[in-house]
């Protein structure tokens, strides 16, 4: 039965969407998701960051119904799909090991859900078309899953799930299979087909950098819990606790002692931060924030010590710095043509104080 | 390059000395008393259990002419493709269920399954007659409840239900062992596109697992069809099958020539089954 209107092309930011209520998962007394409140505006590309265990995939199966929640409520486009079955929840879902039905062509792997929905052959059969000519992989048609590339099998496996014009797209590490090119490649062409179709998508990752580079706003979570939810430049630039400066980005990680007026004392020297905490403070710098004997910088917040390191990695040259008890990490581009202090030279480090940034002792 | 071609040579010979044992164990205990066996079909009954010189189509001709034997094969086919089909209907749940479940029970169920095998079939049929004859369990319960109970034994409907049971591991095992391909994430990409659970069944679950559906089909059918107790306990000699037709023309008659052709017949059985699974699994895996 031939369905006789067009169905909705989507355009850039129609997408629906996303709510998460409290959302809670608890393995016996062990709990995988804690209390997750997230909210996705329609065609968004979210990215749901944290490290291995953190719950990222535990979220993501709930959202598709393939596990029960232990508590809370899931809202797509408003309408509340908690209890609604996987099948009838209408979202794409892109696996990291790309999931494809082994024993069906790529044609009929992409056709699979549109005959679940009772659409015509003749409209199935264009609509396969367009998605394998949306994804690059024209003339494949005929093929198995096992003769096509890595890369080329998680596209098969992404227009699979756009072919059926989901309302939302879920990927859970997508990338984290393919090599560091192909990961570069396929970034921008899943951020391409997402701006295009204008689908509201979640994004699994553990990769910051992928988080940061693709996505509109970045969920970061820890043990279950949400650390922060922001813009890539929020995230990056204000995080909300050392978890989150440390995972997005590098940084380095000191302890001081804050007189609650935003001046801090960091091996007897005192330095100017960010905010007003007093007592015992975790204060962190990101390392390419710090200049090394860079006299124009003096009136910034300073420290002197000893060069114990120099690591040399491509574009950067990593140098470790000695100042009291505390081991500091800076990083210049090789690209500027300053000259590096010596091992052993005695250096001054200056940062301002915006890039101070301090969250009391017991923040996470 | 030479080294290289030294050291393929040498694996050559090395592969041949491994298979020397194997091929003399085959070929002692196998091959050589199947040759006997096809000479034995060609040689004259005498009476009294002789067995004449010269060569004879004789038995062969009355495979072909006594339309009994016909009947018997054919009903040896038709009785161990049920079996099959059954016996795979009754553990294709459980082989899935072991497949899913996770650790410690799975072990304790696989030893569950394969403990059966601990015991005879003998003791196992004699099992099923306390079970299924006229006064026995499974009947006077049902007649208690006022059903009108055909006959349990004695018949085919008796040898399908005790050679069924007596399969059921080997099913399960063979289908367990065929269960790799079925992927959790492949499912719940179906689920995700729109499939309920029947057709994540139907059109994933039940085409991934073929290969091991198609291997255990055949170890099934060849067990079936070359049975003999089991059917000859529970079926009362009213059910003629070839292997227990080949047990009287041997035991009974003493007519070794012509139970080496049943023999013979069998053999092709197998022959065309083992075809069938060939091509079934190239069907399955293609
Ligand atoms: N079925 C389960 N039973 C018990 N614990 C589980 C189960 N699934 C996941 N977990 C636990 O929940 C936590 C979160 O897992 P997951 O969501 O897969 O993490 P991520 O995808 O972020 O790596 C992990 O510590 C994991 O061990
Ligand atoms: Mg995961």
């Amino acid at each position: 039965m031939p369905s006789d209107q067009p169905s909705p092309s989507r355009t850039a930011g129609t997408g629906v969407p996303l709510h998460l209520r409290g959302l809670t998962k608890k393995y016996q007394d062990f709990v995988g998701v804690d209390n997750l409140n997230l909210d996705i505006q329609g065609g968004e590309l979210v990215a749901l960051l944290g490290p291995s265990g953190c719950g990222k995939t535990t979220t993501l199966r709930m959202v598709a119904g393939l596990i029960p929640v232990t508590s809370g409520e899931i809202l797509v486009g408003g309408r509340d799909v908690t209890s609604t079955p996987t099948y009838q929840r209408d979202m794409g879902l892109v696996f990291q090991s790309y999931a494809l039905f082994p024993h069906m062509t790529i044609a009929q792997n992409v056709a699979f859900g549109l005959e679940m929905r009772g659409i015509g052959k003749d409209e199935i059969k264009a609509r396969v078309r367009d998605a394998l000519r949306m994804v690059h992989l024209e003339g494949k048609e005929d093929r198995k899953p096992t003769q096509l590339s890595g890369g080329q099998q998680q596209r098969v496996a992404l227009a699979r799930a756009l072919v059926v014009r989901p309302s939302i797209l879920l990927l859970d590490e997508p990338l984290s299979n393919l090599d560091a090119k192909l990961r570069d490649e396929m970034r921008r062409e899943i951020r391409e087909i997402q701006q295009k179709t204008g689908i509201t998508a979640l994004f699994v990752t553990h990769d910051q950098v992928e988080a940061l580079a693709m996505c509109d706003k970045i969920v970061v979570m820890q043990a279950g819990k949400l650390m922060q939810a922001g813009t890539p430049r929020e995230i990056y630039e204000a995080p909300a606790n050392p978890f989150v400066a440390s995972f997005v980005g590098r940084a380095n990680r000191l302890t001081a002692r804050g007189d609650g007026s935003g001046r801090y004392g960091l091996s007897g020297v005192e330095i100017r931060g960010s905010a007003g905490i007093s007592g015992n403070v975790t204060m962190m710098i990101r390392p390419h924030r710090i200049t090394i004997n860079d006299p124009a910088a003096a009136g910034e917040n300073g420290l002197s010590g000893r060069l114990t390191e120099v690591t040399y990695v491509g574009d950067l040259v990593q140098l470790e710095v000695a100042s009291g008890d505390q081991t500091i990490m800076v990083e210049r581009s090789t690209r500027s043509q300053e000259a590096l202090p010596t091992i052993g030279e005695s250096v001054s480090l200056n940062w301002s104080a915006a890039d101070t940034m301090v969250f009391s002792e017991d923040a996470p | 390059m030479p080294a290289a071609v030294q050291k393929e040579k040498g694996s050559a010979s090395l592969v041949a000395m491994l298979l020397v044992p194997i091929i003399v164990v085959n070929s002692i205990g196998f091959i050589l008393p199947i040759l006997n066996l096809a000479q034995l079909s060609f040689k004259e009954a005498l009476v009294g259990g002789g067995i004449g010189e010269a060569f004879t189509l004789s038995n062969w001709a009355i495979l072909i002419e006594d339309t009994f034997y016909l009947e018997v094969l054919w009903q040896s086919v038709w009785v161990s493709a049920a079996i099959t089909l059954i016996t795979l209907a009754c553990s294709y749940p459980i082989a899935l269920y072991l497949h899913r479940t996770s650790d410690p029970i799975r072990t304790v169920l696989i030893v569950l399954v394969i403990s059966p095998l601990l015991t005879s079939a003998v003791i196992r049929t004699y099992g099923w007659v306390a079970l299924l004859s006229d006064n026995g369990v499974i009947t006077s319960l049902l007649t208690s409840m006022g059903l009108n109970v055909p006959p349990l034994m004695f018949n085919t409907t008796g040898v399908i239900i005790g050679m069924t049971e007596i399969l059921m591991p080997y099913m399960i095992l063979a289908l367990f062992a065929g269960f790799g391909r079925l992927d959790q994430n492949v499912e719940d990409a179906a689920r995700a596109l729109g499939a309920n659970e029947l057709r994540v069944f139907t059109r994933v679950v039940f085409p991934l697992t073929l290969p091991g559906v198609v291997l255990g089909c055949l170890l099934v059918f060849v067990l079936a069809v070359s049975s003999f107790i089991t059917p000859k306990l529970l079926g009362g000699g009213r059910v003629f099958l070839l292997a227990t037709e080949i047990y009287d023309q041997a035991i009974v008659t003493l007519n070794w020539p012509l139970a080496a052709t049943l023999s013979m017949l069998v053999l092709i059985v197998f022959g065309l089954a083992l075809a069938l699974y060939a091509r079934a699994l190239r069907l399955v895996t293609a």
